[in-house]
């Protein structure tokens, strides 16, 4: 029903040449989270790791992922956000 | 490290369903504002044919942290964040759920009437409608913590470390608003509300993360809590005509 888009992850992987890849789904999508795994395992060979934690929006991007040298982090269910002023 | 951010687009026709359809041709609305979440918003063609069928002028907006026009995020809950100019009879959000739609509500709470929300589920093809009843209780809490801000001497300021939230400075000038009170910085990533209590000088809480913490997960606050963008106006916002007056 909603399209995980594999095809794009694949493609990035490749085309970065990413070794570790992290997976973020929001929570209706982490049951099939297996499928995502499998996918990936299958037609790139990078080790992916499942982000178990929560997925609120762009703005809740796993931090500190690059100290376990994750080359690549693929976040389902939003679009770029916008920053506004901040820090 | 590289982020890839994918949409998961809802991959079927969304078109309104009759139930939708009946009930705007009866309420005799003429201009609306359209949103709808990611998965939705880019593929909302049939949608505003059957709208422009029935005589609907559409109106939208780009939210200002979104990507797209008409995409709303949940964090769209303050009328600026929205970026829509112009004044409609009610406003129309396609999607499931209602955590996105309830933003177009609080949207309007220092407003004088607040326009329902009509919600059109195309998975499900069901609708829904949300009105000011829908919020009206987390308001009354709300109410009580604009009210409680005034007189607070001792106030914990929340700001989480979520890119896009960071929101220290902008925090920062409420010390120069209210000089008579004291101000706490507290920094956090996902917030723990367990932690909260540990801190048993601080009269009440200001929240610079998302928004919807401060209207929809005020039980979770053992002490009263306000967003930022309210502290910042608060005694504005009490005089306002509007729910909170």
């Amino acid at each position: 029903m909603y399209n995980l888009e594999l095809e794009k992850v694949i493609a990035k992987i490749k085309e970065t040449n990413a070794k570790t890849v992290c997976v973020q789904l929001p929570d209706g999508m982490k049951p099939h989270a297996n499928i995502v795994e499998e996918t990936i395992s299958k037609e790139t060979g990078a080790r992916v790791f499942i982000w178990l934690g929560s997925n609120f929006g762009a703005c809740d991007v796993p931090l500190g992922l690059n100290r376990l040298h994750i080359d690549l982090l693929i976040s389902w269910g939003h679009n770029k956000f916008q920053k506004e002023e901040g820090w | 490290m590289e982020t890839l951010f994918l949409e998961a687009p809802y991959d079927k026709n969304i078109k309104l369903c009759t139930e939708t359809l009946n009930y705007i041709k009866n309420k005799k609305y003429t201009k609306v504002a359209l949103y709808a979440s990611v998965q939705f918003c880019n593929n909302l063609q049939k949608v505003e044919e059957q709208l422009k069928k029935i005589g609907i002028t559409i109106i939208s907006s780009k939210p200002k942290r979104t990507q797209c026009q008409k995409q709303l995020l949940g964090c769209d809950c303050y009328k600026d964040s929205l970026n829509l100019t112009e004044e409609v009879d009610c406003y129309f959000y396609i999607g499931d759920g209602r955590f996105h739609p309830l933003a177009l509500v609080y949207s309007q709470k220092d407003t004088k009437k607040v326009k329902e929300v009509i919600c059109d589920n195309p998975i499900a093809k069901t609708m829904s409608v949300l009105t000011l009843d829908d919020i009206t209780r987390n308001l009354k809490r709300y109410k009580g913590s604009l009210i409680k801000f005034m007189s607070a001497k001792s106030i914990g300021i929340i700001i989480t470390i979520k890119p896009g939230q960071e929101q220290y400075k902008p925090a920062s000038k409420l010390e120069k608003m209210y000089i008579h009170k004291k101000f706490y910085y507290f920094i956090d990533n996902t917030l723990s509300f367990d932690q909260l209590e540990n801190f048993p000088f601080i009269d009440m809480w200001i929240n610079t993360a998302c928004p919807r913490i401060g209207f929809d997960d005020h039980e979770l606050f053992r002490k009263s809590v306000l967003n930022l963008h309210d502290a910042l106006q608060a005694d504005a916002i009490l005089r306002k005509e509007s729910f909170f007056k």
